[in-house]
């Protein structure tokens, strides 16, 4: 027996995308409101041409697109986001836009601003004179109970300042096709990045379709919102300072946060880049405190004051509600407007919209009965359209000419005339969202086009000399220098002792290099007893397990774990390296999550070799892309001077080497340092130790010579701030100590190295002059520089026990 | 009554501290029964920033920040203030359970703010159990209230050595002992989870030397204590540490939900190491003849 053909199944391929998705209603939800298809089947305005040019690609040609679409959003991720794959957005964005047509629109434009001038009085009054609970308006108890509802801002806005300049609204449809309000996100309204992310990648993978529909372009509220955060400055007014505050990489907006930033071409801050002093706001930069006007706050309210708000939050700064009441900086948006996010308050809504603005509500909430409307989503191959259930997060904002007032006139506020359209039931989290919809409100009149939205934002570095690099940044790009180079060097002492055991794979053989590159490495040590001591490993096996063990996570200087400090020191420095290195540092991941002890040596031989020709294109790039600003001198200090301590500690192991005083040590040393080809080329001879000595202690032309580094690191130095100063600081005279050092060495008494002890002698003299000032120099930079990130703390804990 | 008050906080660190922001809650508050002379003030190092204002709950807020190293902090008040009698308690009061049940309904702000949880104090069935002891059915409000300060008063030891600040109320109840401060958490614990609103109030008692002795200063000690609404009259001050109602000899700091609200002194600092704490309080009574 066969099973009967639908028709509809029949038709398919022929009848098209429409009469497919029509059908599909038809059977489902009779009667319910559709995004494209009005109750008769007909589409509604603005849905011709985008179905036209989609059908007309063809389910390959559409497939394609939606690639090239994806392509360029998992690019975005890798740019931008510094976070493990799994988490942050991990949708994909459907090839057919969300199309809402002007009057449908207009109706929700209303409503929303509406709502926010609601919220606005709202927040004066329960921040304020409290008449609303005593007049019965408000769920008392449940504002009361709320943690959002934060006691210590009342009283706390300046009356010059509204408390809410940015609004996040979640609506649906209703089966009606009445907008219905699902939540309200003032806070940390998230979701405009990936609304301009959206539209940018919809311009670039459809430009046709993009280019010639009649859209309101999003671009323009972007830029009148950036104006209005200027507006709100108290101080500075023709050139203030806004920062985007950030929890930080450890934040799943992170993402978002570093997109809009470089979006608004604004400061991305964490909350220990900045102090409140003498009640203003500043922001830490090597050329010392620099003032921030204007926070534009990605962090909840609680976590942003440990004085006065939660004591044990490490997010925020301590002082900052205080320098907002004494109108040393101004928020968006102010503290405490959480409470205004309760879903409780919903059913209070219609009464104090009519009591404090003496209006209907335009906007109700969506309760347990409404029944969303449906819209067309793509399956998977791009051949079918099936209904499927939208949220939309809408934005309002404050416009700049009325920022400094109180006025709540309706042409106060903007609409972005678009937003963040999400598959899910209504309410569901976007970020945890399958599918994504860029939304397209049309526009009766062309509108200009703006293509160039990406350049619509200004010059990109705007800095005059650098010092108003937030020392937090300095410092994470030193440690990035010297941990990149601490990574490369243990790599290549790990490649040389790998190709060593696979050499010598029998026990009887045993090899005394092997045993000096363990000690090189600190897989063993020379004392076997005491603290920290690691015994001799016997036999092939041994050994061999210990440096495959270099490939897992438990030791703390494996690769693995190594590399994670390099990760964490570039992520949260992501916004000062170039996206080609982005991209590289992406690579080096992957690779490096590969890693584990099982792997076999020869695999993990070409491991460390992959690796370190990728740290190599890394601060390649870095060095061809990265403006040579205080950044990238900070970098490479700390990458020459890891490079330079590496080396004189291998110089030094070679000296004292209990287990083959010979030469063969000599030639490891040239190899881990990729001076063996240099040496071969210069003198075409046997090893002899001073020859190499030469060639990596004095030679000033070869990158690898401990002369070359040293003089990098003072041309590096000079240029740093202060340095002008006639007085020579900490760091400068540890340097020149490192130089005199090496320059008044006694060369004649380091001839025969190999047989004469008092020519060892002198070089361990020589290298521990060499050592000595250069170890002190990591924390003299440290402290000249970075010393100012400090972990505030509290004097009495308050945290009550659970 | 009249006194001075005298109070004074001082903070050693070990390491040097770069930056410091402070909130005192140390200059007393004007009540019905209380009126405050002008505080003398006196912070060292002296602080490049300080100002007042008054916190939702009413009570004077000193935010002050110092900018410079320094190793000792130390904020000292003066204050002249007089107390005036308690107005006699009400003969009668409604039973506990319709007053209850009349605030569950009630969205005045103020009452809710004290009928919730609060930090330090979260309501739960063993608390609700221990006040229904004295909240027995249909029993007046002011009675019960009366009878749960004498109950703790009775049955609880005074015992510096058992709590701190991080105890919490189901241990102060199971081992009937703590001090001041626990006592009024506790009985605020209990009248809350029987419906009722108590607040938290920060304050201190003037002591009497033993006979014959003269006054030993910076003796005496803050205090705390609670108070219970009762409708139609007012808040009812009971101090379950002394078994009394707090009146005249109570002069009163400041109020709040629980101790969180009202901690003399806060502060977030860089640096800093340990510290030593000293707190030094003493309440002079002023006879009629010298007071102002």
């Amino acid at each position: 027996m066969t099973a009967p053909v639908s028709p509809s199944l029949l038709e398919f391929g022929t009848a098209g995308l429409v009469e497919d998705y029509l059908n599909q209603l038809g059977k489902g939800q009779p009667g319910t409101f559709d995004a494209m298809l009005d109750r008769q089947g007909q589409l509604r305005p603005g849905w011709q041409s985008l179905l036209s040019a989609l059908e007309a690609l063809g389910a390959d040609g559409r497939h394609q697109q939606h690639e090239e679409i994806q392509r360029l959003l998992a690019e975005n991720g890798v740019i931008f986001n510094m976070h493990d794959d799994i988490q942050g957005r991990s949708w994909r964005l459907d090839p057919l836009p969300w199309v809402i047509d002007q009057l449908q629109w207009q109706a929700l434009e209303v409503g929303l601003t509406q709502r926010t001038r609601l919220f606005n009085a709202l927040y004066d009054d329960i921040y304020g004179a409290r008449t609303l609970f005593d007049a019965g308006l408000l769920p008392t108890q449940a504002i009361l109970a709320s943690p959002h509802f934060l006691l210590p801002c009342h009283g706390s806005q300046p009356s010059d300042r509204p408390a809410i300049s940015f609004h996040g609204i979640d609506v649906i449809q209703n089966a009606e096709g009445q907008w219905r309000v699902i939540g309200d996100r003032l806070q940390a309204p998230s979701g405009t990045g990936f609304a301009l992310e959206n539209r940018i990648l919809m311009a670039r993978a459809l430009p046709e379709m993009y280019r010639n529909a009649p859209l309101k372009r999003l671009a323009g509220f972007l830029d009148k919102y950036h104006r209005t955060l200027t507006t709100l400055a108290y101080q500075h007014r023709d050139n203030p300072t806004v920062v985007l505050l950030t929890p930080g990489p450890g934040s799943p907006r992170y993402f978002e946060h570093a997109y809009l930033a470089n979006y608004l071409n604004i400061d991305l801050a964490e909350g220990q880049d900045m102090v409140v002093r003498d009640s203003q706001l500043w922001l830490r930069t090597l050329g010392g405190l620099q003032p921030v006007d204007v926070v534009l706050r990605h962090c909840d309210d609680a976590y942003c004051d440990p004085l006065e708000l939660r004591g044990d939050s490490q997010l925020g700064v301590p002082g900052l509600l205080q320098a907002a009441r004494a109108s040393g900086v101004a928020m968006s948006n102010a503290l405490g407007v959480g409470a205004l996010e309760l879903p409780e308050l919903a059913d209070y809504l219609p009464a104090l919209c009519q009591h404090l603005l003496g209006e209907e509500l335009l906007l109700p909430n969506a309760d347990a009965h409404t029944q969303p409307a449906t819209a067309p989503i793509f399956d998977h191959q791009m051949q079918r359209l099936s209904p499927a259930t939208l949220n939309l997060r809408c934005f309002v904002s404050r416009a700049p000419h009325s920022v400094t007032t109180r006025s709540q006139q309706p042409s106060d506020y903007h609409v972005m005339p678009g937003g963040l359209a999400w598959v899910g039931t209504p309410g569901s989290p976007s970020l945890l969202s399958p599918v994504v919809k860029d939304v397209w409100v049309t526009a009766n009149t062309p509108q200009p086009h703006v293509s160039q939205l990406r350049q619509a934002r200004g010059p990109v570095v705007a800095t005059r000399d650098g010092t108003d690099l937030p020392s937090r940044v300095a410092e994470s790009l030193f440690w990035l220098g010297r941990y990149g180079e601490r990574l490369d060097a243990r790599a290549r002492l790990l490649r040389e002792a790998l190709m060593r055991l696979m050499e010598y794979d029998q026990d009887e053989i045993a090899d005394q290099l092997l045993d000096e590159l363990l000690l090189a490495l600190e897989i063993t040590t020379l004392n076997h007893d005491g603290e920290g001591a690691k015994p001799p490993l016997i036999g092939f096996a041994q050994k061999r397990t210990a440096l495959l063990a270099q490939f897992g996570e438990r030791d703390p200087q494996a690769l693995q774990p190594m590399f994670a400090h390099l990760l964490r020191n570039a992520r949260s420095v992501r916004d000062h390296l170039g996206d080609d290195s982005w991209r590289v540092v992406h690579q080096l991941r992957q690779r490096v999550d590969t890693f584990n002890p099982s792997l076999g040596a020869s695999a993990a031989r070409r491991a460390c070799e992959g690796l370190s020709a990728q740290i190599a294109a890394f601060f390649g790039l870095c060095n061809e892309t990265m403006p040579h600003h205080y950044g990238w001198r900070f970098m490479d200090i700390g990458r020459f001077l890891d490079r330079v301590l590496g080396l004189l500690s291998l110089l030094k192991l070679t000296l004292n080497a209990p287990h083959s005083p010979g030469l063969a040590l000599w030639e490891v040393v040239l190899a881990t340092t990729d001076n063996f080809t240099a040496y071969r080329r210069r003198y075409r001879s046997e090893l002899h130790p001073e020859a190499i000595l030469d060639l990596l202690l004095f030679d000033e032309t070869n990158p690898r010579s401990v002369g070359y580094m040293l003089k990098r690191l003072e041309r590096q130095m000079d240029k740093l701030p202060g340095s002008s100063s006639p007085y020579r600081n900490a760091e400068r005279r540890l340097l020149i100590q490192a130089n005199a050092a090496l320059h008044l060495a006694d060369i004649d008494r380091l001839s025969h190295l190999a047989d004469t002890p008092d020519a060892q002698e002198a070089l361990e003299q020589l290298l521990d002059e060499l050592i000595a000032p250069l170890n002190a120099l990591s924390d003299a930079i440290s402290h000249s520089h970075f010393s100012h990130v400090e972990r505030p703390r509290q004097l009495v804990s308050m945290e009550p026990d659970e | 009554m009249n006194y001075t008050l005298r109070h004074t906080t001082r903070y050693h660190y070990s390491a040097p501290v770069t930056l410091c922001h402070s909130e005192a809650r140390v200059l007393p508050r004007k009540t019905q029964h209380q009126q405050c002379g002008a505080s003398e003030l006196t912070i060292s190092p002296m602080p490049q920033v300080q100002s007042e204002r008054r916190d939702v709950f009413g009570n004077r807020v000193l935010y002050f920040a110092m900018e410079d190293v320094h190793q000792t902090l130390d904020v000292t008040v003066v204050t002249p203030l007089n107390t005036q009698p308690l107005g006699p308690l009400p003969q009668t009061s409604p039973a506990w359970e319709s007053v209850a049940e009349q605030l569950r309904a009630d969205s005045r702000f103020d009452m809710q703010l004290y009928r919730l949880d609060s930090p330090f104090i979260r309501r739960n069935d063993e608390l609700a159990e221990f006040a229904r002891s004295c909240f027995t059915p249909g029993r007046p409000l002011v009675e019960a209230a009366l009878a749960l300060n004498q109950l703790i008063y009775d049955t609880f030891e005074y015992d510096p050595s058992f709590t701190t600040l991080a105890t919490p109320l189901s241990e102060v109840l199971a081992n009937r002992r703590g001090v001041c401060q626990d006592f009024a958490h506790l009985a605020i614990g209990a009248l809350r989870s029987v419906g009722l609103p108590a607040r938290y109030v920060s304050g201190y008692l003037e002591t009497q030397p033993p006979p014959g002795q003269p006054r030993l200063i910076g003796a005496d000690a803050s205090h705390a204590w609670l108070a219970a609404w009762i409708p139609d009259w007012g808040w009812l001050a009971l101090d379950p540490t002394n078994g009394t109602v707090a009146g005249e000899q109570h002069p009163v700091l400041a109020w709040g939900r629980d101790y969180a609200d009202v901690a003399p002194l806060k502060g977030v600092m860089n640096g800093g190491g340990d510290h030593q704490l000293e707190v030094e309080v003493d309440v002079m009574p002023l006879t009629d003849h010298s007071a102002a």
